[in-house]
């Protein structure tokens, strides 16, 4: 018997209460597949190829993929960073204040994995400057939110 | 201060704000053991929450991982050059052997980065949080200006040291 004193019996108890990144993850009913987010996609591009930023940032903020696979979110990902990007600096502080708390709370979340990507590290002047203006709006409470919640984009 | 520093301070200030609501927490695998949940391994995935990346550029960014009893900030300084990498390293290799002193520094940081820091609920308990938000931003304003300036000197002593030297050799 190798040292059964340092085995770690409650791992082996299901009703330990301990958990795995995999426990954290909410109950999804449907997972969302890229076939079905297409159009969403096609949308989002269009709106921001035609220079209607507002909604642009609407739409994307609104009812994001947190049930998909990574690869998914990834293609999603890219479309909404196209988005911001091409948002003038000087707009950035209006499309923010018609953004619902909820839209605040995902654009926070584009924000902070925007910035952890090489691809969004690029353009991170225009990000930083989301943030800002965000954080001039609604203070902290977006990135509080952003913390614990465990749906991510 | 520059027009780009400024967002990339504030987000800085307003993540760290947020993340920085630590208690006190005792730990679940150990008895009478009382330690960062950030920096061990541990079988309970919702002591830790979302990491924060906020990044300038690729050669500027800070990691802000936090847990229930411990944020662990670790930070990217530029290093446009190989003498500034250099002069980073010494630099904050210079501060993490006076770790002790510093309280909230860490010894090493992880990889990636130039400089850590580990800041547990003790240290909310017995500093002003504010206070510790606004000595992180600050040493980020001053470790950039610190190196450039460190830079000039070693450039102007190296051609201090190279006119002397070659000196002698003009007839």
């Amino acid at each position: 018997m190798e040292d059964w004193r340092r085995i770690d019996i409650d791992s082996f108890d299901p009703n330990s209460g301990r958990l795995t990144n995999d426990d954290l993850i909410p109950p999804y009913a449907h997972h969302v597949t890229l076939q079905e987010l297409q159009p969403k996609i096609a949308q989002l591009r269009s709106l921001a190829t035609s220079g209607d930023m507002s909604s642009a940032t609407k739409l994307a903020t609104e009812d994001p993929p947190y049930s998909a696979d990574a690869n998914t979110k990834a293609v999603y990902f890219q479309a909404v960073l196209e988005a911001l990007t091409q948002v003038r600096q000087a707009d950035i502080a209006t499309i923010v204040k018609q953004l619902s708390p909820q839209q605040q709370d995902v654009l926070v979340k584009y924000l902070y994995k925007g910035m952890s990507l090489p691809e969004g590290q690029r353009q991170g002047g225009i990000l930083l400057a989301w943030f800002e203006k965000l954080t001039q709006s609604s203070g902290v409470n977006p990135i509080v939110h952003f913390l614990s919640d465990r749906r991510t984009v | 201060m520059s027009q780009s520093l400024r967002p990339y301070l504030t987000a800085v200030r307003y993540s760290l704000e947020a993340a920085l609501t630590l208690s006190n927490f005792s730990s679940l695998e150990v008895e009478r053991h009382n330690r960062p949940e950030v920096e061990v391994p541990n079988t309970s995935a919702e002591l830790l929450l979302q990491p924060m990346h906020i990044s300038r550029n690729e050669n500027e960014q800070v990691l802000i991982e936090s847990s229930v009893n411990s944020v662990r900030v670790s930070i990217k300084v530029k290093q446009a050059d190989e003498i500034e990498q250099i002069l980073v390293h010494k630099f904050t290799r210079f501060l993490e052997q006076r770790a002790e002193s510093f309280y909230i520094l860490r010894r090493t940081p992880i990889s990636g980065y130039s400089i850590s820091f580990l800041i547990t609920n003790k240290h909310t308990e017995s500093m002003k949080t504010g206070k510790l938000v606004d000595f992180i931003i600050e040493f980020m304003e001053d470790v950039d200006k610190e190196i450039s300036e460190i830079k000039l000197f070693l450039n102007a002593r190296a051609r201090f040291v190279a006119e002397a030297y070659l000196g002698e050799f003009v007839y």
